[in-house]
């Protein structure tokens, strides 16, 4: 079965409190291309390299099977820098 | 006739395991201890049969090489340990004489058998390999196909992007070497390619390395590059005396860079040569930097002295050796 971003989304939200998700399947449902944005608390005061390790940790399973997936990880406070 | 070796230091011990590919039976001895000197008189035995002569039998003094007493962890005497192509077999603590020699017998027959005529090179442990691999370059991206081939979008565009930053890399191709692919995802813990490492530390991947570019923070995360004027500096300042030639002090390549290293051997003073064939880069910019078109080049105290023309004039008006002295 083909991984839905709605899956990506639940999973996320219930591990990293994400309080703002955007996943998009640029692979037209296939399940094999997605692009994220993922704002949690969880980010607060790590660097890059630990958010991606922390939602690579999160997703492990489901990567196996993607064959892109990027991201972009922001604290809530800067999220709501990029929306102001 | 073989005989028990003994082998007084760590390094003659390591060249005899490097070299030797059948069973080497080692005896962490101790000239204070009797049950040794019986361990050594068989063994001494065992060396002389024709049977064993593919068997080589080292005796060490456990107390005089602690580092590789440490590696077989040896923490009574006598023991023996057997090893092929640098793989212990088995060992053998205590004066058990009896249990020597049938081990000895039994190892030595497997040898026979499994030992195909070509021996393997004694295969790199795979962490170390890795280590080793991302340490490669300052920058090195580990990557699908090559930087002027890359073999998925995620690898072209980091290419990309770090050719727009100039930033010099060296890259590595996953998909030619899977042991590499699947063991630097957990060594690094991170699961996908394009990986991106400086000074061998995970920066990571397309995604950090995109958002590191747009928010100008790139080159700060990666060590400071080298101008190449400040690399030449470096480098004819590198010795006092510097000569820059094609080849080596020990194999010039061409007739002008011989006869330099010729008339500098003859004038006994130190110094040190760079190889300007090894290093296009440094073979053009040298030329600009120095206003100087040919090589050898001479170099004391960082200032060019001349080519080869230049040191035989000098040479022969006796300045050289003063010259050559100023730097030292």
């Amino acid at each position: 079965m083909p991984i839905t971003s709605q899956q990506l989304e639940e999973k996320l939200k219930a591990e990293l409190q994400a309080s703002h998700l955007k996943i998009v399947d640029t692979s037209d449902g296939c399940g094999s291309k997605f692009q994220a944005v993922i704002v949690s608390p969880q980010f607060e005061g790590k660097p890059l390299l630990q958010r991606h390790r922390l939602v690579n940790t999160v997703l492990e399973a489901e990567l196996k099977e993607i064959h892109a997936f990027s991201m972009k990880t922001l604290t809530p406070e800067q999220w709501q820098k990029e929306q102001s | 006739m073989a005989t028990l070796k003994e082998i007084p230091d760590v390094t003659g011990f390591r060249n005899a395991i490097k070299e030797t590919t059948g069973l080497v039976v080692v005896h962490f001895s101790a000239s204070w201890a009797p049950q040794c000197g019986q361990m050594n008189e068989v063994l001494s035995e065992l060396a002389k049969d024709p049977g064993y002569i593919n068997v080589t039998f080292i005796k060490l003094e456990a107390e005089d090489v602690p580092e590789i007493s440490e590696e077989y962890s040896i923490s009574a005497v006598p023991t023996c340990v057997f090893v092929r192509r640098g793989k212990l077999l088995d060992r053998l603590d205590g004066a058990n004489v009896a249990e020597l020699t049938k081990k000895v017998k039994l190892l030595a027959s497997q040898s026979d058998v499994s030992v195909p005529s070509m021996p393997e090179p004694p295969k790199e442990d795979l962490n170390s390999r890795l280590k080793r691999l991302i340490n490669t370059e300052e920058v090195m991206l580990f990557m699908k196909g090559n930087p002027s081939e890359p073999k998925c979008g995620f690898s072209r565009q980091i290419v990309q992007i770090l050719n727009e930053n100039n930033v010099k890399f060296g890259s590595f191709d996953i998909l030619a070497d899977e042991e590499v692919r699947q063991g630097l995802k957990t060594y690094s813990n991170w699961p996908t390619y394009p990986q991106l490492y400086s000074k061998g530390e995970l920066l990571g991947g397309l995604d950090i390395v995109k958002e590191l570019a747009e928010s100008g923070e790139l080159k700060s995360q990666l060590p400071a590059q080298q101008s190449l004027d400040d690399r030449l500096k470096g480098l004819i300042n590198k010795a006092p005396v510097m000569v820059f030639m094609k080849g080596e002090k020990a194999v010039p390549r061409c007739g002008f860079s011989k006869q330099t290293v010729a008339i500098l051997n003859d004038t006994g003073i130190d110094y040190d040569t760079f190889d300007i064939l090894s290093d296009e880069e440094v073979r053009q910019g040298l030329k600009t930097f120095s206003n100087w078109p040919t090589y050898p080049q001479l170099y004391v105290k960082g200032e060019l002295v001349g080519g080869l023309d230049i040191i035989k004039e000098l040479q022969e008006s006796g300045e050289l050796l003063t010259i050559l002295k100023d730097g030292q």
